[in-house]
This record gives C-alpha cells, sequence and structure tokens, in this order.
C-alpha cells in the first residue's frame, strides 16, 4: 500500500471550511428564498449567517488562491493541459468511460493521483471552472446582492441587480446539485472513505 | 279684574260724552262712536308693544272724502250694541291689512286694477289702501293730485319697502331715501328731472331682464344730460363708463360728486368706485366681482401699497379698459402682477403641478390668488394648522389622512419643527409626487433618519449606511411608517436620459395620440396588465428607446402616505417585504408632463415572470419579486443531483456480479 500526501494542510482547511460554509450558505440561501415555506430559522438570522459566511467563504477563497498563487501549483494543479488539448480530450473521455461503464466491469482508475498532478482532466476541468469562474461570480453577485448601493457600479456592470440575482441564483442551483455529486464521486475511492479520510489526513492510499 | 277695567273705561266714556262738544255735520253713528274715539288718549297696546291711537279728529274726519259715511260703512262688525271685545291685534301692519280689505267693499278690484301701476301694486298687495291713501283722512285723489309736489307724489308710495322681482328672481328696492336725494349733488332736483316718462297720470312698468339690464337701461338717464362728448374730456372717467355703468359709481339717489373724488387719496379714490359690488364680465360670459374690499387690504401683507403699485397701468387719469377671455385667462395674467415683485415664487410655481393644471383648464386648480387672494393678501407660513387648512381645502381625503399622523399631533402640540403640507410639498414648486423625491423632504427634518435607521438595518458583518440607502431608495418612508396596504410600482424609465418616460414620449413611439398609449398595454381593455400585454408592450417600446421599468415600493392610495405614525408603529419586519407571500398590490406608472401618473393594475405575476430579467433590470426585491421558475429548477437541480448517485450505484449493484466474474477470472 503505497501513500501519497496529496492534501497540503492548508488545502484540508481550506477545504473544510468552504464545505461546510457551502452546505450552510445553500441551506440559509433556501431558507431566505423560500421564507413563507420554510421554517428552520427566522428570515433575519438566515440573512446573517449567510452574510457572515459569505465573507467568511470570501476570505477562504483567498486564502486558496493565495497558497496556490505562491506554492506555484495552480497551473500544474488547475490548469488543463490546454497545449496538448488532443490528449487531454483523449483522457477526458477516457476517465468518463470510467466512470459510466469501467468503474461497473471493474477497470481501474486510469487516473493516478500525484501531488503535481492531483486531478483527472474531469475534476481539473471542471474544477478550474468553478474555482475560477463560478465562485467569484457567486462572490461578486452575492456582494451585490448584499449591498446593493455600495456595490452599485458593479451591478450595473453585469447588467443589472436582476441579472446579480439571476446568476447568484443559479449558481446555487448548480452547487447545491454539485455538493451531492461531488459527495457522491468523493466515495468511489478504493474503499467508500478513502478519499473522504484523505481530506482530513492528506494521505491518500494507493494499490500498489 | 280686566272685564272691570274695560267696563269701567267704557261707563266713563258714556258719560264723559255729554261733556264733549260734537260737531252737527257727522252722523249720530259716528258722534256716538266718538264719545270714546274723540278722546285724544284713548289708545291700545298692541301685542308686538307698539301702541295704537284710537283716537279720531271728528273735524278732520268730516273734511275726508269719506267725511259723509257711517263709521260702520268701513267697520262693519261694530255698532254700538255689539262692540267686540278688546282685539288681540300682533301688530299695526295687521291690523292696517285686516282694515284695508274693507276698503274692495265700495272700491270692487276691477276699478282698482285699470291703472296698470295701481293695478300691479293692489294685486300684489305689496302696498296696502291705507299706507298710500291712509284711514281716516282720505283727501279727495283729484285735489291730493293737484296739490302735492312731484316729490311728494312719487315719495308717498316709494318711501315703503316696495320691491320689484324681476324675470331672474332678482329683487330691486324701489323704495326711495328722500333724505338721501337731499344731501346728494341732485337735491334740488323734482323725480320727474331724471324720470322723465313718469307723472302723475302716467307710471310705465319697466320689463328689465335682470338687474344687469336695469342697470344699463338706467344709465340712459344720466346721459341725457352728462352726454358722451362731456364724458370723454377726462379719458379715465370715460374708459371707466365702458366697465361699469354709472350708478355703480355714483349711486342711484345719493348721487355723488366725481369732483370730491379726485382729490382722495389714491386708494380712497379707487375704492370709491371698487367699494360697490361692481363686476367684470369676461368675453366668454363669465363674470368677476371687481369689488374690493377696504377692510380686506387693510388686513393684508400689502396694507401699506397703494392700489398703484400692483395696478401699475391704471391712475386717476388712465383706466384702461381691459378685456380677457375668460376668468381663467385673467388669473394667467393676473399672476404677471405679482411677479412684479415675486419673480422666485413665480418662477417656482410655474413649474409647479398647480400651473400644469390650471393651464389644461383645471379652474380649481391654485394660482397666486387662489391661495394668497386677490387683496386680503396673505402671508402662508407663521400658522402652520393654519396653511394646511388652505391646502386640505381642496386635498380634503389628504388632509383627513394627515389627521391620523403623529405629524399632525407634533402641530396641535404647537412643536416648533412640526411639519405641514409644505413642508414636503413645498409650497410654490409643488410637483407630481412621483417627480418631487418625497423620500428627501423626510431627510431633510429627520437628518440622522440613515445612522438610526443602521443600527436595525445592516446586513453582516458591516454596518453601512449604504444598505439603509439601498432600502432608501426603492420603498418610500411611508411603506415602513404608515399601517396602509402596500404596492409595487413599475414605472416606466428612459435609462439614456436618466428621466421617466412620458405618455407623450410612449405614444410618439407607437405613432399613436396619447388617448391611446392605454390601449396599447391593456389591449384586452380589462383594466389589468397582464404578464403577457406588459412584456409585448416593453418590447415594442424597447426597440425604439432605451426603456426600462424602475421599480419601488410604496403605499397603494398615495393618501395614505400622510398617516404616518410614530416610529415605535413602525415595520422592522425584513419578511414583510422579503417574501414571495407578501400580499403587495402591483402597479404600472406612466408619467405625464407635469402632472400625476396614469396608473395601471398590473398583474403581480408579471413581477415573477423570467421575463422580468430582461425588462425590469435594476429593481429586484428579494423573495417578494423573485423569478419563480428558478424554484422549480432548484427542486429539479436537487432531484438530478440526487439521481446521478442512486443512477450509479444502481447500476454498480447491476453490475458487481460481472466485477465478479474477472476479479475471478484473473
Amino acid at each position: 500500500m503505497k501513500k501519497i500526501y496529496l492534501h497540503p494542510l492548508p488545502v484540508r482547511i481550506w477545504h473544510w471550511i468552504n464545505a461546510i460554509g457551502f452546505i450552510i450558505l445553500i441551506i440559509t440561501g433556501a431558507q431566505i428564498r423560500f421564507v413563507d415555506s420554510m421554517g428552520l430559522m427566522s428570515f433575519e438570522t438566515a440573512v446573517q449567517i449567510h452574510s457572515w459566511l459569505g465573507f467568511i467563504l470570501l476570505a477562504n477563497y483567498f486564502i486558496w488562491l493565495l497558497y496556490y498563487l505562491l506554492s506555484g501549483k495552480l497551473f500544474k494543479i488547475y490548469v488543463p493541459p490546454f497545449w496538448r488539448p488532443v490528449e487531454f480530450i483523449k483522457n477526458s473521455i477516457r476517465q468518463a468511460k470510467y466512470y459510466g461503464y469501467g468503474i461497473m466491469v471493474g477497470d481501474k482508475n486510469p487516473h493516478h493521483p500525484t501531488p503535481e498532478n492531483k486531478f483527472n482532466p474531469m475534476q481539473q476541468i471542471s474544477y478550474l471552472m468553478i474555482m475560477a469562474l463560478l465562485i467569484p461570480l457567486q462572490i461578486i453577485t452575492g456582494l451585490i446582492l448584499w449591498d446593493p448601493e455600495l456595490f452599485g457600479s458593479l451591478a450595473k456592470l453585469i447588467g443589472g441587480i436582476q441579472i446579480a440575482t439571476l446568476i447568484h441564483t443559479a449558481l446555487w442551483i448548480f452547487f447545491s446539485a454539485f455538493i451531492i455529486v461531488h459527495f457522491y464521486l468523493a466515495t468511489l475511492g478504493h474503499t467508500p472513505m478513502a478519499h473522504i479520510k484523505a481530506m482530513f489526513t492528506g494521505y491518500e492510499e494507493e494499490h500498489e | 279684574m280686566r272685564g272691570i277695567l274695560i267696563c269701567g273705561v267704557i261707563i266713563l266714556c258714556f258719560l264723559l260724552s255729554y261733556f264733549i262738544p260734537v260737531k252737527e255735520a257727522v252722523s249720530d253713528d259716528v258722534k256716538s262712536c266718538l264719545r270714546c274715539h274723540g278722546m285724544k288718549s284713548f289708545q291700545k297696546k298692541l301685542e308686538n308693544g307698539e301702541t295704537l291711537s284710537l283716537y279720531i279728529d271728528g273735524a278732520k274726519f268730516e273734511k275726508s272724502v269719506h267725511g259723509s259715511l257711517d263709521c260702520s260703512s268701513c267697520h262693519p262688525d261694530i255698532t254700538l250694541k255689539n262692540h267686540p271685545r278688546p282685539k288681540k291685534i300682533a301688530d299695526k301692519r295687521v291690523y292696517t291689512k285686516e282694515f284695508s280689505k274693507n276698503c274692495l267693499t265700495c272700491h270692487p278690484q276691477d276699478a282698482l286694477m285699470k291703472p296698470k301701476m295701481h293695478g300691479q301694486i293692489v294685486k300684489k298687495g305689496e302696498v296696502l289702501c291705507a299706507e298710500c291713501h291712509g284711514s281716516h283722512y282720505i283727501d279727495s285723489m283729484k285735489d291730493w293730485k293737484k296739490k302735492a309736489s312731484f316729490n311728494e307724489y312719487c315719495i308717498s308710495c316709494h318711501k315703503f319697502n316696495i320691491s320689484k322681482t324681476l324675470p331672474s328672481k332678482e329683487k330691486i328696492s324701489l323704495k326711495v331715501n328722500e333724505d338721501e336725494i337731499k344731501k346728494s349733488v341732485h337735491g334740488k332736483f323734482q323725480c320727474l328731472v331724471c324720470h322723465s316718462d313718469f307723472s302723475k297720470v302716467n307710471h310705465p312698468v319697466y320689463d328689465y331682464k335682470n338687474k344687469a339690464e336695469y342697470r344699463t337701461k338706467m344709465t340712459a338717464i344720466c346721459t341725457k344730460c352728462h352726454t358722451d362728448k362731456e364724458l370723454q374730456k377726462n379719458p379715465a372717467h370715460y374708459a371707466l363708463t365702458k366697465t361699469a355703468s354709472c350708478i355703480e359709481c355714483h349711486g342711484y339717489h345719493g348721487v355723488k360728486s366725481a369732483k370730491v373724488v379726485k382729490s382722495l387719496p389714491e386708494n380712497q379714490y379707487c375704492l370709491k368706485c371698487h367699494s360697490s359690488s361692481i363686476v367684470m364680465k369676461m368675453k366668454n360670459g363669465e363674470t368677476l366681482s371687481v369689488q374690493v374690499k377696504e377692510n380686506d387690504i387693510l388686513s393684508s401683507v400689502h396694507k401699506k401699497l397703494k392700489c398703484t403699485d400692483c395696478h401699475k397701468e391704471f391712475s386717476r387719469s388712465e383706466h384702461p379698459i381691459r378685456t380677457f377671455d375668460s376668468i381663467k385667462d385673467y388669473r394667467t395674467k393676473a399672476k404677471d402682477i405679482c411677479n412684479n415683485c415675486h419673480q422666485d415664487a413665480v418662477k417656482k410655481y410655474d413649474i409647479s403641478i398647480h400651473a400644469e393644471a390650471l393651464k389644461k383648464g383645471n379652474q380649481q386648480s391654485p394660482d397666486c390668488v387662489k391661495c394668497h387672494d386677490y387683496h386680503k393678501v396673505t402671508y402662508i407660513t407663521k400658522d402652520k394648522m393654519a396653511s394646511s387648512e388652505l391646502c386640505i381645502k381642496c386635498h380634503s381625503d389628504s388632509g383627513k389622512a394627515f389627521k391620523e399622523s403623529v405629524h399632525q399631533q407634533a402641530i396641535i402640540q404647537g412643536k416648533q419643527n412640526a411639519p405641514n403640507c409644505a413642508s414636503c410639498h413645498n409650497s410654490h414648486d409643488v410637483l407630481p409626487t412621483n417627480i418631487a423625491k418625497l423620500g428627501d423632504s423626510c431627510i431633510k427634518c429627520h437628518k440622522d433618519a440613515k445612522s438610526t435607521h443602521t443600527k436595525w438595518l445592516w446586513n453582516p458583518p458591516l454596518r453601512l449606511t449604504t444598505f439603509v440607502d439601498a432600502h432608501f431608495n426603492s420603498a418610500s418612508c411611508a411603506s415602513c411608517h404608515t399601517k396602509a396596504e402596500k404596492a409595487i410600482y413599475l414605472t416606466l424609465f428612459d435609462r439614456a436620459n436618466k428621466k421617466p418616460l412620458t405618455n407623450s414620449e410612449v405614444a410618439k413611439i407607437f405613432g399613436i395620440d396619447i388617448k391611446g398609449v392605454k390601449a396599447k398595454i391593456d389591449y384586452n381593455n380589462d383594466e389589468t396588465v397582464q404578464q403577457d400585454e406588459l412584456w409585448k408592450f416593453m418590447s415594442t417600446v424597447k426597440a425604439k428607446s432605451k426603456a426600462n421599468l424602475s421599480g419601488r415600493i410604496d403605499v397603494l392610495n398615495p393618501n395614505d402616505a400622510h398617516k404616518i405614525e410614530s416610529k415605535e408603529k413602525s415595520i422592522k419586519d425584513c419578511s414583510y417585504c422579503h417574501s414571495s407571500g407578501a400580499q403587495f398590490k402591483s402597479k404600472l406608472e406612466i408619467n405625464q408632463e407635469g402632472t400625476k401618473p396614469i396608473k395601471l393594475e398590473l398583474d403581480r405575476k408579471a413581477l415573477n415572470s423570467a421575463y422580468a430579467i430582461p425588462n425590469i433590470k435594476d429593481f429586484y426585491v428579494l423573495g417578494l419579486t423573485k423569478i419563480k421558475i428558478l424554484d422549480i429548477l432548484f427542486f429539479v437541480a436537487l432531484l438530478g443531483g440526487i439521481a446521478v448517485p442512486v443512477g450509479h450505484i444502481t447500476l454498480r449493484i447491476l453490475t458487481a456480479p460481472i466485477r465478479r466474474k474477472r476479479k475471478g477470472g484473473k
């Protein structure tokens, strides 16, 4: 059994803060939106939690960004090899085939994570999208909704508060679905708890 | 006791009658009556307190035309044997009326009706026979006519309170005060000098339709002596003769000399005529009183001004003849007079909703004089309650609502900073409420409003006044500070010039008349704008203009905005607005130049439709205006998110034998 140190401590801290924060944000977001049919907490409490967490995750995002920028791993880990597009596409299809078919028939996962190449091509493209586009968008639109007056010019830039709300809500819908799938995919290690454990210890076990 | 007293008096009369010499010429019947009624002190107290003398001068009676008649000829119900018990008589006039009826037994009405004027008097019964002809000492008409001077002759009837009712139902008094004539410049004139068509035998009847016609026609009498040529010598006076008749300034009988007036101080000079109830006629037939009450001027803020300070084109030598189309036309020009001194106020007024409404023909809309009056010019600031009352005269509903507010309470308590109507709506530049930014008026007094709201209206982790601003900019103060029903107002807005898109601009886009704009929105004509109607309308407008719908939350009935309650009672519950369950109505507004906007009922669904995203770009109230389809998408995504692992696990379970087989095969 080989152990690979896949998740450095800052990344693990960032991940778990992010994970808990995301879930609570999704739930409080739902409470704010469905105030007249959901009774988890009062509207005011939901808004307070949502706003506080919003800023915590905003800071958390910058911790992540800073860590990856300073460690120089951002480009290696998150950016797909766009200079080898054919190979990347082939790898992606292979990975998709594994999840859709290979896993059923007992094929081996074509991707072997290393600290330098942590994500499989599908993970890579989706995490890049999420971290570089969707989360910043959610942060920006969140800020617009948090104080439409202070961030009025941002709202104008984006096409009005209505568009900002649309983006924020659409991403809330996406993240809600994503987090379920993400949690399921996390159980697809060699044991259901393998990836989850790794996210606590930092060490991913790999069969020889 | 009273009976004994009366019997005593009668017995005493009989006894005394033997000592009173009675002329032989009168009949025995008369003699018998005069035994009592010949006593000078014989009188009766009437019910109204008047004293009626019962004394008859036998000698004088004998000489009268009725001298040979018995008393019973005119008093048929009284004989010596049957003298009625003391009668109850209300007053002298009632008594005269009762006995004047007896005249008709000998002088049949037919005969009395023959002379036209006399006939009219008899018919109407305005003057009683005895009032003109007397009762016991009646002269022969022929003798009296010969003897009487013209004045005496005319005044004999015209001294009474007689009047004439014209077909217009106006009443003209025909009473003439002889003293007034004597004191006037015409003091020595006989009636017939002016009323030359009258004589002792001729009393024409004029059939004027109304007082105005009467005045104009009677003025002709004056011009017989005071010819047009003579009047033209004084241009000011001549001009006056074209706008008012002689008698309006100079009076009817107590004619005043114009020469005396000239030496008066200016205001007195003008008031000599303008204190009378004179009117000015407009081209369209409307009449405007040009009467000025001296007291009004003296109690006004203009008390130190001379008439010509305002009415510059007039003087003792100039009285131009002005003609106005209508009162509206007159009032528009009256504003120019105020503008001579009060340019700032007039400039502000000119942009007001009041000026626009007046221009559009709303006669009720105020101009300078409607609020400040014509001559009783008032300064409207000090008494806050009185100032409000002035607005309430027209805006009674708003006034009623305001009475329920804390602001009215503050006025009643005499608080110095209590607001009245003008504090929020301005006094001269009163604007339509949707343009006036009334919220700013609240901030004018409630300067710390932002910081006090920041205490509770903030979003963690920072307390920022900008968050308060976001709320102030999209909800009126009244929407939280009253209990009134609320509505979401969407206003058609031109993003290019940052102004509301007006009715006429919309009409131009559609190439139609402004009256047709409503039909372009509510094309099914059911008085409610449905979402499809709104979006169809918006897409046409947007094709030609950078239009959008801006929104705000306000009270449904604008009057309710006046019912501001104490801050303890204000709405602080965020979910009051931020919930899709909030029972808010919605309205669509299209502005109109200088007047209140057109307001149309809007189906609330339109705000929650996906079409709202491109059309209401700048207005979004969390919860209240949320796009419903996104809620459905959320649940679909959740289901999808669950379906992926469930499906995948199922497939993995189903394919487990294959994996086992492959593992075994190895």
